[in-house]
């Protein structure tokens, strides 16, 4: 889009525009990359659930009467249902296979974030507000501002305790 | 006729029963707002930032001239301690004769997500105690930390051992790598740089992924088969209710905190190891050598006596005690077993110390 005939007629404010579509272009192709990994560790963590739920129903049924025929059976066949349950379950949440799979899901949701907020910036800036960049660079000098500050003060509360002793 | 199956008339009832208390749920059950969980009058001593530093109002005379600071944790807020007048730990040990203020940590925005460790410990928690001991013209308070907030009271006590006479850990969380829960599984395989470098601070909602995960059978189907089955009974349903309104209320957490928090504790675990640093200075748990009275929970499932434990074997108090209580994380400070023999055990401990 910024080739050189386009450039020749994106004059002035145009050839902004025509650099930032690029922008958001690249990002947008880059999100779709990203959602084939999205959805690869996505399926696995249903696909994990899903078997770890079909093995903990065959345990259920091996282990429970086939009709329950009064209240207290009901209830046995419940207690067994959630013991056998969260107990595979939190098995599972708590293989390495699960981790990894997860932490990698996260790690994909936050590239398609990313992606988003890239987009955002250059729509932001186009219209002369500030990036997300720059608001974190006025953020993080508020907060040493405001560390430096605090630490003075309480020195200073310290010192006039000492004194008044 | 004679294949004809039966059904046990009992079964047919209870289901009538469970039909008609989930219909009139609604008339016994009050909105989140009408549910005050601030139960033991305080005042706001001092704020800083959006910390707020709570003194609670005697209810007997002053018997013990060491206050009280109770750090909470980060996760959910300091209502926990205060949920009902007859399980509130606060109220227990005001009956007991003690001083008791209670730092808030407050909801973190946007703006404060460059806050971390230091801010917490050298910032916040050194300025409550600095204002206690100013208040109560003492140079050494008593300090209490749960959960999360034991780690930053750990730090804290390492750091400034000078100004903490006892000190109390409620199940903290100290060896990442000893952690048998999920919490610390789905920890140690996370992006925290990542996380916090798109989203800035630790949205609630992923703390409510976390719990989500943590029995998820017990926690999220049993518990309100048992909530509509006591729909009668009125002290059941606001206990309930209470603990549901502070369960699905959790401050975000401050995002270069939490980076810290996941990598120093979970994935290298720092903190046991003398390793760990806050600020510029360097954590040794050796420094802690004042008495030291850690209380961890077997049934934890959310920081696993594993992870809590080491901590006693790692300072350098000679007076130290270690209780073991059979209950869990939250049953720990909030139950009836709290008020019969956590806080007895523990009021009885501090007193003789303070």
């Amino acid at each position: 889009m910024s080739s050189k005939p386009q450039a020749l007629t994106s004059i002035g404010p145009m050839r902004a525009f025509a650099a930032n579509s690029k922008k958001i272009a690249v990002e947008l192709i880059e999100i779709n990359e990203n959602l084939l990994g999205f959805n690869q560790y996505i399926t696995e963590y249903y696909k994990q659930l899903s078997e770890t739920w079909g093995v903990a129903q065959k345990k259920v049924n091996q282990k429970a009467p086939k009709i329950p025929q009064d209240v207290e059976q009901i209830e046995a066949v419940k207690r067994i249902w959630i013991d056998i349950f969260d107990n595979d379950f939190t098995e599972l949440f708590d293989s390495k296979k699960f981790g990894e799979n997860y932490g990698n899901l996260v790690s994909k949701e936050l590239e398609l974030t990313k992606h988003w907020n890239n987009i955002t910036n250059v729509i932001l800036q186009s219209v002369n507000l500030p990036s997300k960049e720059e608001v974190d660079e006025v953020y993080k000098e508020i907060h040493s501002l405001k560390k430096r500050v605090s630490k003075l003060e309480l020195e200073l509360k310290k010192e006039k305790r000492k004194n008044a002793k | 006729m004679q294949n004809e199956s039966t059904v046990d008339p009992k079964i047919i009832e209870e289901i009538l029963k469970f039909s008609r208390n989930v219909i009139e749920a609604p008339k016994f059950v009050s909105a989140p707002d009408e549910i005050n969980l601030e139960v033991t009058p305080h005042k706001v001593v001092q704020q800083i930032d959006k910390t707020r530093l709570l003194h609670y109002k005697p209810i007997t005379s002053t018997k013990h001239k060491t206050p009280l600071l109770i750090s909470y944790a980060l996760i959910n807020r300091y209502h926990i301690l205060d949920i009902h007048p007859e399980k509130s730990w606060v109220r227990n040990l005001l009956e007991q004769g003690f001083e008791v203020y209670m730092l808030d940590w407050g909801t973190p925005t946007s703006m404060d997500k460059y806050l971390d460790f230091d801010d917490y410990v050298n910032g916040y928690l050194e300025s409550a105690v600095e204002y206690i001991k100013n208040q109560s013209s003492t140079e050494q308070i008593s300090l209490q930390g749960y959960c999360t907030g034991a780690t930053i009271a750990t730090a804290y006590t390492a750091l400034h051992p000078e100004n903490v006479k006892n000190y109390i850990a409620t199940a903290p969380v100290i060896d990442g790598w000893k952690d048998t829960t999920v919490i610390s599984n789905l920890a140690k395989h996370m992006d925290a740089d990542k996380m916090v470098e798109t989203i800035g601070n630790m949205p609630p909602e992923f703390m409510y992924y976390c719990f989500s995960v943590l029995k998820p059978f017990e926690q999220g189907i049993e518990k309100y088969v048992k909530f509509f089955k006591n729909i009668d009974d009125k002290k059941y349903v606001d206990n309930f209710l209470r603990v549901e309104k502070w369960l699905g209320d959790t401050p975000p957490i401050p995002g270069e905190l939490f980076k810290q928090w996941i990598k120093d504790i979970y994935q290298e675990n720092l903190l046991i190891q003398n390793k760990m640093h806050v600020g510029d200075e360097l954590i040794d748990l050796k420094k802690i050598d004042m008495p030291m009275f850690t209380q961890i929970a077997v049934g934890d499932h959310l920081v696993s006596p594993e992870c809590s434990m080491p901590l006693h074997y790692a300072v350098g108090s000679e007076d130290k005690t270690l209780k073991i209580y059979p209950t869990g994380h939250v049953g720990m400070i909030a139950s009836s077993l709290s008020q019969k023999k956590v806080l007895p055990e523990m009021g009885k401990w501090l007193a003789e110390r303070s």
